[in-house]
Parts: C-alpha cells; structure tokens; sequence
C-alpha cells in the first residue's frame, strides 16, 4: 500500500483512494511467470555480459592455455624431483608416498560420496573426482529444484516445482535420474523436504498451508497431513523415535523453536529465544538438540545443547536490545560422529563466519571468513564451504582450538542453476 | 529474525541507485532490482490493459528494455521512475498498434486459496469495475492514479514519468479521485459502505 500517497489524499477522497488500494493489491503476479521472467532476463544478462570470440581471439587463448599447462607440468616435475631424496631406500622398505589432501580427495581416499549442493533452483552433486559439479536436471525439463536433503541411510530427496506445483523426487544412485515419489501435487508450492531418521518417511512442507506439513512414506503407502496452530517459518525435523517434530515457528503469543508431539498434539515451546529457522539440528544420533539462542538482553548468541543436560557449547557477541539488528545463523548441522557441531553467523553472504564447536564443551574456533553453508564429510575429514561463489573444502586435521593450519582446497565453481535465488537458499550437504 | 516467508536478500540495505549501478556488471544485483519491482510493472500493465497475458507480455517487455539500457541510467534520479517511464513508452507502443482491448479475463490470479468462493468472485468484480472506470477518465488522470496507487510511485516520482510537477500530479489525482466519485460506478458502491 502506498501510504505516503494516501496520507495526503483529503478524507472525502479516502473510500475511493482505498477501494483503488485494494484493486491494485488484488493484482498479483503469478509465480510462475515470475519465475519464467527471472530466468529469460538471468539468460540475457548472461549472453549481453559475455562478448562474441573471434577465431583469432579463440586460438590465442587455447595455445596460451596449453602452453601454461605445458610449463605447469614441467614446473611440478621439476619441483617434485628436488624435493624427493635422490638416495634410493634400503633393501627390504617399503618406499613411503605422502599424498596431499588434495590427492587423497580427488581419489576418493578421504571424504567419499558426493557432495550435493543447491544454489539458483538447481540441485547438482560433485562428480567422480570431485573437480566439478553435475546438476541433476542437466535438461532443465522441471520448472526448479529448490532443495534436498539425503537420508541417514544415504537416499537423496529432492523438492522441486513446476508452475506452482510440487514434486518430490528420489535420486536413482546408479545413475542420478530423478524417480518422482510425488508429482505435479495439489500440496501447492512446496519448500523444503526433510527425512526421518530411519530414512522411511518424509516431510514435507508447502507454502499453500503453513499451519500444516505432510509426512509421506517413502513406499508410497501413505500421505499423512499433520496440522496444529503455530504457523512454520521452516522445514521441522522429526525427532529420532517419530514421535515429534522440532520447528521453528510462531504461535499467536511468540515465535520461536517449538516441538510437537503427533499422539496427543501437544505444542511445547523449547525456547522463545530461536530466531533462525536453520539454527537447530538433531545430533545423528539423535540423543541431543543443537539450537542458537538470541538473547538480546544480555547480547548474546548461545550455542545450547539439550539432551540429557543442557550445555552451552559457545557464546557469540550480538547487538543488544530489542530493536537491533542482529546477526542471523544458518545451517547448523553434526558431525557423523557427534562430536562437532558448526554453523555460519552475519549479516550477509560476504561477511559470515564459519564456526566449529565441540560438543563436549571443551570450547569453539572460528574457521573461516567470509564463507557460509558449512556441511563435514561423513568421515569428519572434510568439511565444505561456500565462499566467493566457489565451494572449498578444508582438512578438518588442520583445525584445533588453538590454530588452524589447513589451507582450503578449491573443489568447484558453484554451479549456474537455473535463475538467481538468495544465498540463503544455497545448501549443502554430504552424502552421510 | 529471518524466515523463508520473508527472505533478505544480501542488498537489504541498498537502494535502487547502487543497485543499479552495481547491475552493469552483477546479475544478482540486476535480479534484485527485478524482484523490487517486477509487481509495480506488472500492476501497472494490468491496470491498462486489463489482461493477463498482454500484461505479463508488456512487463516481459519493459524488463528486458531495462537490462538492455541499464547502463543509461546514470543514478541521478528515482530507478522506479525510470523503469516506469520503459513501462510507460512500452505501453504506448503496445496501444499504438491498435491492439484490441479486452476485458479482465477471469484467470487473474489471485493467491487467496482460502477466501470463499463468492468473495473471490465479489473481489474480481471491484477489480473489473475500477479498471474500467479507469479507462472513462482522462487519460492523465488515470495515468497518474495507477501509477501512484497500482505501481506505488511517490507524486514526485509519478511527476518524472509524466513530465509534470509534484503539485500537477497531486492535482491530477485529486480530479482523477473526484472523477471516479462522481461519474462511475465506484462512488455507489463507497456510498453504500
């Protein structure tokens, strides 16, 4: 509503300035054309910024290429002859070759299984040697892919929507085709998808009803709705024993992180002080909550764990009082393990921070600047980021409380994707 | 606090003058002007021609004429009054071409799932009787009524797009509210509230 015009319309002239009002709001875009526009106008931006090569310009720039990898190759020999000792071993020992982490990557030694990644309503996995990505609707035949998730037991579940509609995807791992599980659905446009912990049901969560969210089997045996009142601001997560879920949403006194029980449909509130829809994550395991707390009051972040006891695990700085503006957390997750929780915090995509925190209290460390959408390998070896629009990966070896000497290792530009979506959209997340 | 529901994007404090400088060379900067103000277009087309799919395929129109020639605007005024003004000559040629008009289909969209039926369809009349109420007024007039109430430009703003003054515009949308009291169909409905 434009109120500075209405504000000075004269009172006679205020029923029809506010019946014009409600005409002009009544007019809405449909979403799908908004989408298709993006993308048409992301596509032109693309072909306009990206000048015309002429065949002089393309053979210079391949010859300048091969000849660079020429001088790299023979710089690398070079380099690696000087440095191994020139004494050939003794008899009987074994010669011993340290790979490098980079080495040990691309061969798939350590930090195995893709990693899956959603950015620009794509979702696309590393390939082979993890040098690069492949999206897993290379034909761009469904409308977008928005998110995934991989279940405990290492099925992929993909969300997508075609002109408002949603579609649940499985992944085929032999070859990464897309089985739909639930297609073109009257669920209306769908968010976000989350497994339960057995890998047997799903969650899904639509924009069409926020007070409701489906659980369907992943045999196709059964679609349940689950409703209740607090309104969801994100996708829950199931509890361990199904019984719950965990979100984090609002009810008509406050918002905040909420469970509900599905026997009796109770809503208990866990804590008022959760203000970020991806700041909470059961551990693998499933014995602890991770949530961040904001308390403005004290300004604060509090990284809390709730299990058997609660523990503090960090304590963040934030801006104190309640109109400030503060800082959001994203993409809390565990370890496999369960020994590590980590999470990014900032403003904006450019200036978050990495943080990894040990579960066991014994403190937390920040790991990288400028970088966002932290996700650690299965085998705790690797963890990956966003950061510059390149996902990296960082030896998690290299990193203690005291220092970190790990450098980071470029794995891939992010892929295109399909139109330009929030970072805050961007996902990613190793196959467990 | 920040929800799905009510995404920040990562210009949240930028105005539209950076951001439009920014989107010579940033696509994300490009899109985020797009997303601001892809609804004031698209009102806009709606409330001339009345018609979903010339609507959408005006603003289709305006948005790639402001990709083309973004680098002309030169940040020294309002961007929204300068895409208006692409909308506004889009319009032009669009009218110019004698295309017929039609009346509002019946396929407007309208996000309100949980609206009764009969209020839908009430809803879509008051809609249809406004723009057509529109069109039995001077052009200026109308002109400046949607762009301030359906693209939701400031007077100021309006003045750019039509050439006039801050004072002009306030006086053509007082005449253009005056107009619609008393020579259409509105001033009964207002009555009977």
């Amino acid at each position: 509503m434009n109120k500075d015009v209405l504000n000075q319309i004269p009172a006679d002239e205020q029923p029809v300035a506010s019946k014009l009002n409600s005409a002009a709001e009544d007019i809405q875009l449909s979403p799908a054309f908004q989408w298709e526009l993006e993308t048409q106008l992301m596509e032109k931006y693309k072909t306009k910024t990206q000048p015309a090569l002429g065949w002089y310009t393309k053979i210079t720039t391949a010859v300048g290429w091969a000849f660079a990898a020429i001088c790299v190759v023979f710089l690398l020999n070079w380099t690696i002859r000087s440095l191994v000792p020139s004494i050939s071993p003794a008899s009987g020992e074994t010669p011993t070759v340290t790979i490098s982490f980079e080495g040990n990557v691309r061969a798939g030694n350590i930090c195995a299984g893709p990693l899956a990644v959603a950015h620009n309503f794509s979702v696309s996995l590393t390939n082979q040697d993890k040098t690069g990505f492949v999206p897993l609707d290379g034909q761009k035949a469904i409308g977008e892919l928005r998110s995934f998730d991989w279940s405990p037991n290492g099925q992929l579940a993909v969300v997508g929507n075609t002109a408002g509609n949603g579609n649940i995807y499985l992944v085929d791992s032999a070859d990464n085709s897309l089985q739909p599980l639930i297609f073109n659905s009257e669920l209306g446009y769908l968010m976000d998808v989350a497994w339960s912990q057995d890998g047997k049901q799903l969650l899904i969560w639509s924009l069409k009803d926020t007070t409701s969210v489906y659980l369907v089997h992943v045999d196709r045996t059964d679609l349940l709705e689950r409703k209740f009142v607090p309104q969801l601001f994100s996708i829950p997560q199931l509890s361990p024993d199904n019984r719950s879920m965990v979100f984090y949403g609002a009810d008509p006194i406050f918002a905040g992180l909420f469970e509900l029980k599905f026997d009796d449909s109770q809503v208990i509130s866990i804590s008022p002080l959760v203000e970020d829809e991806n700041g909470f994550a059961w551990s693998p395991e499933g014995s602890r909550l991770a949530y961040i707390e904001m308390d403005r009051d004290l300004g604060e972040a509090r990284l809390v764990t709730m299990g058997d006891k609660m523990s503090v695990l960090a304590t963040l700085p934030i801006p104190k009082g309640s109109g400030s503006s503060i800082p959001d957390v994203a993409n809390l997750s565990w370890s496999q393990d369960g020994t590590k929780v980590i999470f990014d915090f900032g403003r904006s995509a450019s200036d978050r921070v990495i943080y990894l925190a040990y579960a066991d209290g014994s403190g937390f460390v920040k790991v990288v600047d400028s970088a966002y959408a932290p996700t650690i390998s299965a085998d705790g070896r690797c963890l990956a980021y966003i950061s510059n629009k390149q996902v990296f990966l960082l030896d998690l070896t290299g990193v203690s409380l005291s220092s970190t000497t790990s450098t980071p290792l470029l794995l891939a530009d992010l892929p295109a994707g399909r139109a330009i979506a929030d970072f805050r959209l961007d996902k990613l997340q190793w196959r467990p | 606090m920040t929800t799905l529901m009510n995404i920040q994007t990562q210009y949240p404090l930028m105005d539209d003058a950076h951001l439009a400088h920014q989107a010579r060379a940033d696509p994300e900067a490009f899109a985020e002007l797009y997303r601001r103000h892809v609804t004031s277009v698209y009102r806009y087309h709606m409330a001339h021609t009345g018609n979903v799919k010339d609507a959408e395929d005006l603003t289709s129109q305006t948005f790639m004429a402001a990709l083309e020639g973004i680098r002309s605007f030169r940040g020294t005024g309002s961007y929204i009054a300068w895409l208006m003004g692409i909308a506004s000559r889009k319009r032009a040629l669009f009218f110019r071409g004698n295309k017929p008009q039609v009346p509002l289909d019946a396929a407007l969209h309208i996000p309100t799932p949980s609206l009764p039926t009969e209020k839908i369809a009430s809803r879509r009349l008051q809609r249809d009787q406004i723009l057509s109420a529109l069109q039995n007024i001077s052009h200026d007039r109308a002109e400046a009524l949607i762009l301030c109430f359906f693209s939701e430009l400031s007077f100021v703003e309006a003045g750019v797009v039509l050439g006039k003054s801050e004072a002009a515009v306030k006086m053509l949308i007082s005449r253009g509210l005056q107009d619609l009291r008393t020579r259409t169909s509105i001033a009964l409905e207002v009555e009977y509230e």
